[in-house]
């Protein structure tokens, strides 16, 4: 933040080799460490919210099931969401960001290494900030009407697992006045609204990062319709993430105050009208949406044409769809509030408005299937996911279409319609673009390639699981079973479906092991993958595997989109790929330059103090939620101290933090690839 | 990366002076004009007249002490953008809240 | 920052960029999101201050002549600010820090007025945060902007102290002073329509 000009400008570190253990990783600012933190960060939150999804359905699985209390219940749907959008999609999203983006534009970092530190150690904080809530969080019965609340247990029915019933129980959008200080007593809701408060901090943060990375640190000739659509659908989120993260922001602190300082402004008991929280959440709710798929569409996009061995068809309506669903994204969010009484004008403009975003996104699928037509497809396991994300994606958008039209919304909301359909988009689009993305770019992490038997078993168990677990749910929604209801009736016919979605769930399980074997296994058994594993198109495999420290070697020059394909191929007259002859040349001189750079590379310094500040505004958080006790104002205002010294220790340690810094010194242009 | 222009054809000092003496100036007639207003009942007018005292505070701060006049017209789009969403999604809350009803009422 | 000026001088021409400082691209961003920020507190306050039936409103106890010294006085603050800016340009340290200080300065006495402004609310009118929800959207409303002049003082202060005990600011580093400079008249341009819309425009009703 702050410098002087007269401290030695001689102080550019040059970062130690033989950098490990943990205090490296505590004050690494390597947009590769950082990415990889946030992926196994992110899958230990998908884990978890897949434990919690399993408890869930457990419990389905039997009509007037009393396996899990009532409070345990809305703790593990509420925990389940919120995991899974906020700790698990969006950062798993951000990993691949951190990792690939500036990999992808030929830059050393991204243009703020250490706020990239930053926001990251901002979201672990905030996480276990959020998670925290199962040990120290409270949850009551409601207020009676006289404002008593007497700390009744919100339980004390039948059901094991109660001990779960303490973190937060409002649902995913804290709904109020359900979430509000009157049915929400307790702390379990202050846990969700503040957590997400720090995480939404640590997401504006790297959007900021990532949008300045995007358009100062392409490499030269990397212009912005050059591209690879992953990283425009990053800049793309990226802007989402910057006009949608201070609405929700606004709206968690008001809820917030109306928690914590006595505010009222969605308790309609004075005055305060709920309604006004729907909009603000489904302000910031619907472009989030787009924020969890677009990365994974990025990613299919560059999967695709890899293994059709076509380029992608439609390059730049793809980039255009995405910059417009994004767009169209900020005008639909009252289409989740068609049941709450907006008025008829407004409900026929929501949902036209709705209606059409599916241009856009189908604009993007039949660009993708263009893509497959006449290639010359190699069915990868990353390809096998990619192929399921389109289909799957098809499938939750055609049910999404549906709830665009106004009567049929009001048949299929709060219904396990709704349910089937979001985990489709979510599930078979968002997570399958994900574990396409992963097996695909594992080598760059590793130097091996995972195991395409155990990776094709684990996409068909997980294909099959998928669909058992959420096909039935269109059906049952229809037939009226309530989501976010703790039990359903014998009579109503509904237990044969939902013990096929239970069985549906383990599988999806079972296949995540499988993932995890196979992970874990490639890393000393994989085969050594090489430079150029999959012959693919993109910059980011112009460098040896794993990844160096410093990236490139020496920065790319950039000549046209998929350059690296360029490098390898050339046209016929027919248009027709053929191969350079002195293709594996060109291969085996990255890798030989790449391992031995030819110039000394000065990569950003360390540093503590993003972990610093990030701990500094969760020990605030904490403090907010127990503001009345002393001890509480203790941790304001220490926390805030540390926040506030950890800054100035930023401003005046010596700043790496420029692009310049990291690239080679006195380098001519005509060593440049 | 061309050069940043760092300064060239920023405002000089009396510049700065002089705008800071117009800013006083449309201060102090949006606070008379409210005062004024208590005694016409301008009513719609007066806020009209307020709105525009006030965009124009609004653009020379901008244009001038944050020198986004003499920046590129990217920073310029990016700032409006966030404006022009804030403007139109609030708007359309406040429609859909019913103000607009509420005050014709 | 120098060599993000003048990047061709070390020999680092490899990048495609859009020829503005990082750091000024990303705090314009910021800057931007930040109208979302307070569009939504203003909405908040605007839906619940068009809402009849409280018992008390802000518009009824606001006193026009005490914010219209103090939003003068922040006002004022942007003119020291850009000529600390350009004091640091001039490279005249000296005044740089003499100006740092003043708008510093400047800002603290704003943020004076909104205690006292806020004491008088709460003793005199018993206008609580809790009273109701276009009290609570006021609060929290103009509390939210103060916070935003608190940190920036926080900012002016640091670069002061930096300057006078560290060192001297710079041109090249100025690219500080010229953040904390956008960022401080963000937050003056924000009490501009704050002060418009929220106190004469709302006052004008009563």
């Amino acid at each position: 933040m702050t410098d002087v000009a007269a401290r030695p400008v001689t102080t550019i570190y040059r970062k130690p080799r033989s950098e490990t253990g943990l205090w490296s990783w505590i004050t690494t600012v390597d947009h590769k460490r950082i990415g990889t933190m946030y992926g196994y960060a992110a899958f230990f939150f998908f884990l978890l919210g897949g434990i919690e999804a399993l408890l869930l359905r457990v419990h389905l699985a039997q009509a007037n099931s009393e396996f899990l209390t009532a409070g345990a219940y809305n703790s593990l749907f509420t925990m389940h969401g919120t995991t899974m959008i906020f700790l698990f999609v969006m950062p798993a999203s951000a990993a691949f960001f951190n990792y690939l983006l500036p990999l992808q534009l030929g830059a050393r970092d991204v243009a703020f290494p250490r706020l990239n530190a930053l926001s990251w150690w901002v979201f672990f904080f905030g996480a276990i900030f959020l998670y925290s809530s199962f040990i120290f969080g409270t949850a009551f019965a409601p207020m009676t009407p006289d404002g008593v609340t007497g700390n009744i247990p919100i339980n004390g029915g039948p059901g094991a697992f109660d001990f779960l019933a303490s973190s937060p129980n409002g649902g995913w959008f804290g709904y109020q006045p359900h979430a509000g200080p009157f049915y929400s007593t307790g702390t379990a809701m202050d846990y969700w609204s503040m957590g997400l408060q720090i995480l939404g901090l640590a997401s504006l943060i790297s959007s900021v990062n990532f949008i300045v990375t995007v358009f100062n640190m392409r490499a030269k000739g990397m212009r912005l319709l050059r591209m690879p659509v992953f990283a425009w659908m990053t800049t793309v989120v990226a802007f989402l993430m910057l006009f949608s993260l201070p609405i929700i922001a606004v709206a968690l602190f008001m809820a917030t105050f109306d928690r914590q300082f006595g505010s009222t402004f969605f308790q309609a008991t004075n005055g305060g009208d709920p309604i006004l929280w729907q909009h603000l959440f489904w302000l910031f709710g619907h472009p989030e949406v787009y924020i969890l798929i677009l990365p994974a569409m990025g990613i299919v996009s560059e999967v695709i044409p890899t293994f059709s061995r076509k380029p992608l068809f439609g390059y730049s309506a793809v980039v255009f769809a995405g910059a417009a669903i994004a767009f169209l994204g900020f005008g639909v969010w009252a289409h989740h509030m068609f049941a709450s009484g907006i008025s008829p004008v407004a409900q026929a403009a929501f949902g036209l408005a709705t209606m059409t975003i599916a241009v856009p996104t189908g604009i993007k699928i039949f660009n993708w299937l263009g893509t497959i037509w006449l290639g010359k497809i190699k069915f990868t396991t990353p390809m096998l996911f990619s192929i399921g994300f389109v289909a799957m994606f098809v499938i939750g958008g055609l049910s999404g279409v549906t709830h665009a039209v106004v009567p049929s919304d009001w048949q299929q909301t709060d219904t396990y319609y709704i349910v089937a359909h979001f985990h489709y988009v979510l599930f078979g689009g968002a997570i399958f673009g994900l574990f396409s993305g992963l097996y695909y770019w594992y080598p760059k992490l590793r130097g091996r390639m995972m195991n395409e038997r155990l990776g094709k078993l684990h996409f068909w168990l997980m294909l099959i699981g998928m669909n058992l677990t959420f096909a039935p749910m269109h059906w049952l929604g229809l037939q009226g079973m309530v989501r976010r209801t703790w039990k359903y009736p014998e009579e109503a016919g509904l237990q044969t479906w939902n013990q096929v979605e239970t069985v549906g769930a383990f599988i999806i399980a079972l296949s995540i092991l499988v993932f995890m074997y196979n992970w874990w296994r490639s890393k000393t058994h994989g085969e050594p993958s090489g430079l150029d594993p999959w012959d693919a198109r993109t910059i980011e495999w112009m460098t040896p595997n794993p990844t160096p420290e410093y990236n490139f070697a020496v920065p790319p020059v950039v000549e046209s989109l998929d350059d690296f394909w360029r490098r390898k191929y050339a046209e016929d007259e027919e248009g027709r790929a053929v191969r350079r002859p002195e293709a594996d040349q060109v291969i085996a001189e990255l890798e030989e330059i790449g391992n031995n750079p030819p110039q000394p590379i000065h990569l950003p310094n360390p540093s503590y103090f993003p972990f610093l500040v990030g701990l500094g505004i969760t020990i605030i958080s904490y403090g907010i939620i127990y503001h009345t006790t002393a001890w509480g104002k203790a941790l304001i205002v220490g926390g805030a101290l540390l926040t506030m010294a950890s800054f100035i220790g930023w401003g005046i340690e010596p700043l790496e933090d420029e692009p310049e810094d990291h690239t080679p010194e006195h380098l001519e242009p005509a060593e440049a690839l | 990366m061309a050069s940043d222009s760092h300064h060239p054809q920023h405002p000089s000092i009396s510049q700065y002076w002089k705008i800071a003496g117009l800013l006083a100036v449309l201060t102090a007639i949006e606070v008379s004009l409210f005062y004024i207003d208590d005694a016409l009942e301008l009513g719609a007018l007066n806020v009209a007249m307020l709105l525009i005292l006030a965009a124009l505070k609004f653009v020379i701060v901008v244009g001038w002490y944050m020198h986004l006049r003499f920046e590129r017209p990217m920073l310029n789009r990016f700032f409006a953008a966030g404006f022009i969403l804030a403007l139109g999604l609030y708007g359309v809350v406040l429609a859909a809240m019913g103000i607009v009803a509420i005050r014709g009422s | 920052m120098a060599e993000a000026v003048h990047p061709e001088a070390h020999g680092h021409a490899e990048h495609e960029s859009t020829g503005v400082d990082s750091r000024k691209l990303g705090m314009w961003l910021f800057l931007s999101s930040e109208f979302l920020f307070f569009g939504a507190l203003i909405t908040n306050y605007l839906l619940y201050s068009n809402r009849t039936g409280f018992n008390i409103y802000p518009r009824e106890v606001y006193d026009i002549p005490f914010t219209s010294v103090s939003s003068f006085v922040l006002l004022m603050s942007s003119l020291t600010m850009v000529l600390a800016h350009n004091a640091v340009a001039r490279d005249d340290q000296p005044q740089a820090r003499t100006w740092l200080f003043a708008t510093a300065a400047l800002g603290s006495v704003f943020l004076a007025g909104q205690v006292f402004e806020f004491t008088e609310f709460i003793v005199h009118y018993d206008m609580k945060l809790t009273t109701n929800p276009v009290a609570s959207a006021f609060y929290v409303l103009t509390g939210f902007h103060g916070l935003h002049v608190a940190i920036g003082v926080f900012m002016l202060l640091s670069l002061w102290g930096i300057s006078r005990f560290k060192g001297r600011l710079s041109e090249e580093k100025g690219m500080n002073v010229e953040m904390v400079g956008l960022y401080w008249h963000f937050v003056d341009i924000i009490w501009i329509v704050i002060f418009t819309v929220v106190y004469l425009i709302d006052a004008a009703r009563v």
